[in-house]
């Protein structure tokens, strides 16, 4: 169905009435599953909705909603609109040229204008001629880009942050030297590069926006700047790289502090064990675990204080070649650990011992467990 | 004799202050701002500022297939997803001209009324605590509308977003127990609308706080775009379930309760009947149901791609009117989503109910339109 027979078949009775109201208007019937639509001119627009609103015969009062549509070419608004006193409804649409898009503003006719055409001015960039207090709405000012315009793309965004990951690491891995230690701050890194490169983008876009291209080009612009950038860094990271030879020491104070923390753990835990089987009550307890660490302390001190000239390779060094087999078999003893603890449980449940019995009968078990480690 | 106090209130000059309400605060139900101008007490100018909650709800679905956009609607109105992924299958079904069987729409009609109790109760705790029951309503509310979450639950095994119904029909059947459970919910509810009715509508302080705030014409709550409750607490009996039937709403009974004054307690009691109304609905529904049968529309492809074409579809969510308006150009994306939300329309004529009144009624109008700020800002 052709647009011009449309018009001149039977028109919805409200379509019959606007007509009766306006015969001068020229408008097109769209039909739409709950509302009929009409399309007018721009310059027709307020004439039309002036008397939508104020002839007896239409009388609609209530405007339910307010769309922006971005047609590429051109932008569309789209009024729809409700009669309490008929009870029918109207959908108006209006077209603007993307490089005029000026529409007259309804908001003195309905109150409920004001904040859907202020959104609709941010979001689409479509100025409503008249309006009152045309400020952003939702965003914040000076965005400096329309969102829901087809020429602010979503997807494209989305597939970069994908491969950002990726390509970071592929440069990360060209830029190191062969054989170099990594103990570069990876992540500060990616992160300096995706800003840089988020930054590239926005200039790009930039200077695409103010040569004036359409969305197809500026997307090539972009990409073209992308890879540029991409290559330049590439070149840099094939040059030596001179930094990062400071690290390593760095690296060692950790290990070493590690190792003594871990030391001092185990200090504290054999007094503690000391402790309990001495039957100490909870405070002597602690005070004497006070005292080995503070025995320990001193050693240590006493222990940095003598061998200060030597070469700085003490526990940590000499631990780490250990750690990847010793912890195999730590994690072994626990494991070990924890199946005796369990069955001993059950054990203790099956005899139907209270809580506390139970807890001791568990206790032996595991010191049984330790006897037999320390005799293998 | 009587008047010596109020004197010297003239001999006092005051000037205009403002004040930032938000947008971490209480009273703002959400990330909301207001900077409230106010002379003394009194507030003569508001600004609302909104906007926190952006997240681009209409841009995401322009670029997601038409089953994925559904779980957006949940997070517009999250307090009634129900009727919002309503709304979203309505206008999906007009476009393609989908008949949804029988059964579906019972349940639909079931689980949308149960949300919108559901929302109004959440609503009834809050605002008490607004008013300045600190507490009380609150938990009456809460203890409510847990029980219609816990069947939410057992129907969609989600508490929040259910993403249940779909275009043509709804996800999965209900479980076996559904009309028992619905039922039971129903005694419940009952019972305890009529305890938070015992404990608020008469209530002294209620009253004086409520009362007479903010009057609202129906001429002005038309021109302002005011939808749902807030519209007929002035009068206006409008309701889109009735005004323009969708699904199968002109199959019940029930009443649209009306205010007289559009003032704060208005809109209170008519929120307070539209939970009776809704459980009447249900009880019907559940009468009416057929017992089995198909709960999704035949022949529909992997892929849904509606043909050419445009629809504003509303329905009459627990804040007012929900709309979405889809075009479609034959893709399996739409070419424009929007979402009209009720409460978006509702609170661009809080600068017009506030000026004039003092600060502390500010709050209780506020609380009145029952915002939600994910749907407002979307």
């Amino acid at each position: 169905m052709s647009e011009g027979t449309a018009t001149d078949q039977a028109l919805p009775p409200v379509l019959e009435r606007l007509r009766e109201a306006l015969p001068d208007v020229p408008f097109e019937y769209v039909p739409t599953p709950l509302d009929p639509a009409v399309t007018v001119p721009r310059e027709h627009l307020l004439r039309l909705m002036t008397a939508l609103k104020e002839d007896e015969r239409l009388a609609f009062d209530y405007l339910r909603c307010l769309s922006g549509v971005d047609y590429l070419d051109e932008l569309e608004v789209v009024y729809h609109l409700r009669s309490f006193r008929h009870g029918h409804t109207i959908a108006v649409k209006v077209r603007a040229p993307a490089d005029d898009p000026r529409i007259p503003s309804v908001a003195h006719l309905w109150k409920a204008a004001d904040w859907h055409e202020r959104e609709t001015w941010e979001m689409f960039g479509i100025v409503f001629e008249g309006h009152p207090d045309l400020r952003p709405l939702l965003t914040e000012e000076g965005l400096g880009y329309y969102p829901l315009r087809k020429s602010h793309p979503l997807a494209e965004i989305e597939d970069w942050q994908e491969n950002l990951l990726e390509q970071v690491e592929r440069l990360a891995a060209a830029a190191a030297p062969p054989g170099a230690p990594e103990v570069v701050d990876e992540k500060a890194q990616k992160v300096a590069l995706a800003q840089k490169k988020a930054e590239v983008i926005k200039k790009a876009r930039e200077e695409a926006r103010a040569k004036g291209l359409p969305p197809e080009e500026e997307r090539k612009y972009v990409q073209e700047a992308i890879k540029r950038f991409e290559e330049e860094m590439a070149r840099e990271a094939a040059a030596p790289a001179a930094p990062a030879a400071a690290r390593p020491a760095a690296g060692d104070e950790r290990a070493q502090k590690v190792a003594l923390a871990q030391k001092k753990a185990e200090v504290i835990k054999k007094a503690r064990e000391e402790a309990r089987a001495k039957g100490l009550s909870g405070e002597d307890e602690r005070r004497y675990v006070q005292e080995a660490v503070k025995r320990f302390e001193e050693e240590m001190a006493g222990a940095a204080a003598a061998p200060a000239a030597q070469p700085q390779r003490p526990a940590g060094e000499a631990k780490a070649p250990l750690s990847a087999a010793d912890k195999a078999a730590r994690i072994a003893l626990a494991q070990k650990k924890a199946e005796v603890i369990k069955k001993a449980r059950e054990e203790a449940r099956a005899k139907g011992l209270s809580g506390e019995e139970e807890r001791k009968y568990v206790q032996e078990a595991l010191r049984r467990l330790e006897q037999e480690g320390e005799g293998g | 004799m009587a008047s010596t106090a109020p004197q010297h209130r003239h001999e006092l000059e005051t000037i205009d202050l403002h004040i930032n309400v938000g947008p971490q605060h209480p009273a703002t139900h959400g990330v909301f701002r207001m900077v409230l101008t106010v002379n003394g007490e009194l507030v003569e100018d508001c600004d609302p500022v909104i906007g926190y909650m952006h997240r681009g709800n209409e841009k995401l679905p322009e670029n997601c297939d038409y089953r994925q956009i559904i779980g957006y609607h949940d997070r517009t109105d999250y307090l009634a997803q129900f009727n919002t992924e309503w709304t979203y299958c309505l206008a999906v079904e007009k476009l393609m001209g989908l008949e949804v069987p029988e059964r579906a729409e019972y349940i639909r009609v079931i689980l949308g009324e149960l949300n919108r109790v559901a929302s109004h109760l959440m609503w009834a705790g809050a605002f008490g605590t607004d008013v300045g029951f600190f507490g009380t309503p609150f938990m009456y509310a809460f203890r409510e509308r847990e029980v219609i979450q816990d069947l939410f639950e057992a129907v969609t095994g989600e508490r929040m977003m259910y993403n249940y119904f779909r275009p043509g029909g709804v996800a999965w059947d209900v479980p076996d127990d559904f009309e028992e459970h619905c039922r039971y919910v129903i005694d419940h509810v009952r019972r305890g609308i009529d305890d938070l009715d015992a404990l608020m509508t008469d209530n002294e302080v209620f009253l004086a706080r409520c009362r007479g705030l903010s009057p609202v014409t129906p001429e002005q709550a038309i021109n302002w775009g005011l939808s749902g409750p807030m519209l007929r607490a002035c009068g206006v009996k409008h309701d889109l379930r009735r005004a323009e039937p969708y699904s199968i709403y002109d199959r019940f009974d029930f009443e649209i309760p009306v205010g007289t004054q559009g003032d704060v307690y208005d809109r209170y009691l008519v929120r307070m009947e539209e939970m009776r109304q809704s459980l009447r609905i249900v009880e019907q529904a559940l009468k009416q149901m057929p017992k089995n049968g198909p709960i999704m529309a035949e022949g529909l492809k992997r892929v849904l791609r509606p043909p050419s074409g445009e629809v504003y579809a509303r329905t009459e969510s627990p804040r007012g009117e929900y709309g979405v308006y889809i075009v479609s150009r034959g893709a399996d994306k739409p070419w424009r989503h929007k979402v009209r939300g009720a409460s978006f329309c509702n609170l661009s004529a809080l600068r017009e109910m506030v000026i004039g009144n003092y600060v502390a009624d500010a709050i209780i109008i506020l609380g009145s339109i029952d915002i939600v700020l994910c749907e407002v800002d979307r």
